[in-house]
């Protein structure tokens, strides 16, 4: 008797796009060690100065660009993130719930040119903010956000927000609320209950929601694109200016293995961090 | 009517305590989720040290009530006052309660000793005395030397006793315990019942046991209020009720009960006289006020106060034994005797004999012991 | 419950702090709904006439309506091709022990840290080795690749809920795994499939990093029209088009929040 019906059935398709999909990174990791012919996609000779180059000041200092952009959306967008996940969690009334979860939810299936270019009339020298902000009378003259980190960060944020406020909200919502109340009965107010007991129990979801937020937008394109317009250099920016402009597609190729190799050292190092909460969280 | 009865029953006095002040009481608290009433216009004083059991089906309100005495919920109507303060808007961690919950809720990223402290931290007990305070609570419940071990490596019993352990730290004014020994196999679940007894009474917490098992009820508590419908039943001593029910209800919930088509004969003073086919029995008059002289009654009789005789025997119903259930100490009979009882009536009969007396298909008289039965106008639910 | 002035504080602050963040949320479209009915073709703010008319523009300008095409038929193709692959493969990992299982999953799950950019170049450097033309069933297949972790993840959930139970019920009764899988099985993992598929294709849809590598100018799906768009032109048009999208997605999720329950696809219930 067969005891495992249909194996080779449902694994060759799945075998199939894995040696795809396998063939295509080790295509950039060819490309990658490979000299480039200006004004070509054919390459040349195996060479390491494509890794070599990368320690010039100007890539160097866009992983680190990048580094700290992904790090500081992550952070904010956590902070913005838990409030709505609490509420949506632990609200009464139904009409809310369906309101947070529609508001938060929707962005998340709009893609990121539609809210970067969102963001691009929010923040532009005649946009939303600076006319508000001038019609207020705070301000003499428009504040330049376009084209600045801070105003990348921004639309960053609300590009994360959504898998955020799920990821949060997934694990808020399988805190058994006895835990609370027993605290409460043990006479901890509310600050002190959500500090001891609910902070820390969320933690699985809080590190599950910063990785998901470091990752995605360290590979986020459009909007340090578009709102970066060329004067916030990250290593997606680079990789794009590098492979359309010049066509010097294994450089570009280079540079993505190190983004690659730096995307998941940071999400290994923060599922490291993690272990222990994991664990702990999944015997509750 | 009903309301009545069960304002005179919580204003008895209380048994075995004579302090004027009862450690917790419930005045007409009535909760309403949405439409629906949970909880309708409780009445309920309990004593210092007493052990109470608040006992009925799932639904019955009961854990409304708990929660409402913990402050995990607002009442709509009434107040509720703890050692005669009145609690009522005081949000619970103010209420110095102690609770154990179904699934313990021991906080899986804390260790079994900081779990124990964390009331005492919430208090800013000094370092010294937590410590010493945090031992003797697990000496108590015999866990001396899990102080380091994280709940996830803890047994269901020894999680319980932790979880006992963290609520009695706090020297609770009322310990609220909601259906702790559910999660229990049943080996561990009777014995953990004699320990906590016997803690509840060493200490002397005023105890609040929420329960759908009316044997833990019955052997737990010094009073049990009987709950159905979001409201209080009957309020007694375990034998109370099981021996006098105060309803219908109240004698179908508490153990098994037969129910046997009666009439009223006669009536004087606190007695009645009701006839069943050619037997008479006493019972109260009480529960069967409104009944006339001649009227049909249904007459509850547990099975333990019936027992065979022979067919025609004087004083006894005609029966057929339908099924024999061996139960190891008893045999349990079910007897058809129609005329007598819409359903087959149960009848508990001890040791063995009648597994082989009592055949199946035998022809028998059942006689009715004379205590302890009960008559209630006709109805069909209970 | 009586309220201290402290709890009052915390219980306001909350909820102006949560208000606050949906503001943020919601900012960006409201402020291009507004735009998008701006007359002129320069954006300001705010408008100083009203007008339809990029809406009208929106509709007829042909990149768009060719990227809806390409994007839609691109986001059939995947997510349905995903569906397959990945749910009869995670069919497979959870019920079997088989050679290179974790190696598989672990190759497969990988798009989810992969950065996308690197996904679109492999594509792009190995489809030109290969002398694979930049066709629609190029863009589809790195589609493919990008969706098959939702799938997969979903599928599996569904079957981690299943009762085993019944399938062997199903087989004491007589029937062969094939009519097991048909009459047992997929019946009851449809909702985990349906939905799985429904958050496949909206990614799909919106797919845009990966995309702009390895589309061309014929193949390119609306997000990379509407990108070219937005780096060629400083009109309006693209705020109609916000609008359209924002108004139809949300349209969309409200729907499937009455009748899915979005909460339970989302997995954030409460318990």
């Amino acid at each position: 008797m067969n005891t495992r019906p249909f194996l080779g059935w449902f694994v060759s398709p799945a075998g199939l796009v894995a040696v795809a999909l396998v063939a295509a990174m080790l295509a950039v990791f060819q490309y990658s060690v490979r000299a480039y012919i200006p004004g070509s996609l054919e390459v040349s000779e195996f060479t390491w100065q494509n890794f070599a180059a990368m320690l010039r000041p100007l890539y160097a200092l866009a992983f680190w660009n990048t580094v700290l952009l992904c790090f500081e959306t992550a952070v904010f967008t956590l902070i913005l993130a838990y409030p709505l996940a609490y509420a949506l969690v632990r609200t009464n009334s139904s009409a809310l719930r369906s309101f947070i979860l529609i508001v938060s939810v929707t962005p998340l299936f709009l893609g990121e040119v539609v809210r970067t270019y969102s963001w691009m009339i929010v923040l532009g020298n005649n946009g939303f903010l600076n006319t508000l902000l001038l019609k207020l009378g705070l301000l003499d003259r428009p504040v330049q956000m376009m084209f600045t980190a801070g105003g990348v960060v921004a639309a960053l944020v609300h590009v994360t927000m959504p898998i955020m406020v799920i990821m949060l909200a997934a694990a808020l919502s399988h805190i058994d609320r006895n835990y609370e109340k027993a605290a409460e009965s043990l006479g901890a107010g509310p600050v002190r209950v959500f500090l001891t007991i609910t902070l820390p129990l969320s933690m699985p979801g809080i590190v599950a929601g910063f990785s998901t937020a470091f990752a995605w937008t360290f590979s986020a394109f459009a909007t340090p694109q578009l709102i970066g317009g060329g004067r916030v250099s990250t290593v997606s920016t680079l990789i794009y200016q590098l492979g359309f402009s010049s066509f010097n597609f294994p450089f570009a190729a280079s540079l993505s293995i190190i983004g690659l190799a730096l995307s998941l050292a940071v999400v290994a190092l923060l599922k490291k961090a993690a272990s222990p909460l994991e664990r702990m969280a999944a015997t509750t | 009517m009903l309301m009545r009865t069960n304002q005179m029953a919580a204003n008895t006095s209380v048994a075995g305590s004579d302090k004027a002040r009862p450690a917790v009481q419930l005045d007409g608290v009535t909760k309403r989720f949405g439409d629906s009433i949970a909880l309708h216009e409780a009445w309920l004083k309990i004593g210092s040290s007493e052990f109470m059991t608040l006992l009925g089906p799932s639904g019955c309100g009961k854990t409304t009530l708990l929660n409402l005495v913990a402050g995990f919920l607002e009442a709509d109507g009434g107040e509720i006052f703890i050692e005669g303060a009145l609690v009522t808007e005081t949000p619970p961690h103010m209420r110095e309660i102690g609770i154990v919950f179904q699934n313990y809720a021991l906080f899986p990223h804390m260790s079994v000793a900081k779990n124990v402290a964390y009331g005492l931290k919430t208090r800013g007990v000094d370092k010294k005395e937590m410590a010493r305070r945090v031992d003797d609570a697990l000496a108590l419940v015999k866990l001396t030397g899990f102080s380091d071990r994280k709940p996830r490596q803890l047994s269901g019993g020894q999680q319980q006793r932790v979880a006992l352990a963290r609520a009695l730290v706090i020297k609770p004014k009322v310990l609220l315990l909601d259906e702790p020994f559910s999660a229990l196999d049943k080996n561990l679940r009777g014995s953990m019942q004699v320990e906590l007894k016997q803690i509840q009474r060493e200490l002397g917490v005023t105890t609040i046991f929420v329960t759908h098992d009316q044997g833990e009820a019955l052997s737990m508590s010094d009073r049990i209020a009987v709950m159905s419908a979001g409201r209080i039943r009957q309020i007694a001593a375990p034998d109370d009720i099981y021996r006098r029910p105060a309803d219908r209800f109240v004698a179908s919930f508490v153990g098994d009960a037969n129910v046997l088509n009666g009439r009223l004969v006669e009536r004087s003073g606190d007695a009645a006289v009701v006839s069943i086919g050619d037997v008479r029995a006493s019972v109260p008059a009480a529960s069967i006020a409104e009944v006339s002289i001649g009227g049909s009654v249904d007459v509850f009789v547990r099975p333990e106060h019936l027992s065979v005789t022979s067919r025609g025997a004087s004083g006894s119903l005609p029966g057929t034994v339908t099924t024999q259930v061996f139960q190891g100490g008893h045999v349990d009979l079910y007897i058809d005797a129609p005329g007598s009882a819409r359903d087959h009536i149960l009848l508990r009969s001890p040791g063995i004999a009648a597994l082989s007396s009592c055949p199946v298909g035998a022809e028998i008289g059942l006689s009715i012991g004379s205590d302890d039965i009960v008559a209630f106008p006709p109805g069909e639910a209970p | 419950m009586k309220r201290s002035p402290g709890a009052l504080l915390l219980r306001w602050s909350g909820r102006i702090l949560v208000a606050a963040v949906l503001l943020f949320v919601l900012l960006p479209g409201i402020v291009v709904a507004i735009s998008a009915f701006n007359d002129r073709a320069i954006l300001v703010f705010p408008p100083q006439s009203w007008s339809l008319r990029w809406f009208w523009r929106a509709f007829s300008y042909p990149d768009f309506a060719k990227g809806f095409w390409n994007g839609l038929t691109v986001t059939v193709w995947a997510s349905s091709i995903a569906l397959v692959v990945g749910s009869a493969f995670a069919f497979a990992i959870h019920r079997y022990k088989f050679a290179l299982r974790n190696l598989l999953e672990g190759i497969l799950l990988s798009p989810l840290i992969i950065p996308h950019y690197t996904i679109g170049l492999g594509v792009l450097i190995l489809a030109s080795q290969t002398n694979v033309g930049r066709g629609l069933p190029l863009v589809i297949f790195a589609h493919v690749v990008m969706v098959l972790p939702f799938v997969m993840r979903s599928t599996y959930i569904s079957l981690e809920n299943l009762d085993i139970r019944l399938e062997l019920a199903a087989s004491s009764l007589g029937a062969t795994p094939l009519r097991i899988l048909f009459t047992v099985t997929i019946p009851l993992l449809i909702p985990g499939l349906l939905s799985g598929w429904l958050f496949a294709a909206i990614l799909s849809f919106n797919e845009f990093t990966a995309t702009l590598f390895v589309s061309s100018h014929a193949t390119q799906t609306l997000p990379v029209a509407m990108y070219n768009y937005v780096r060629e032109f400083a009109d309006p048009t693209l705020a109609a088009l916000s609008v359209i999208y924002i108004v139809v997605t949300a349209t969309l999720l409200t729907i499937a929040n009455s009748f899915l329950g979005l909460g339970k696809i989302l997995n954030v219930d409460a318990h």
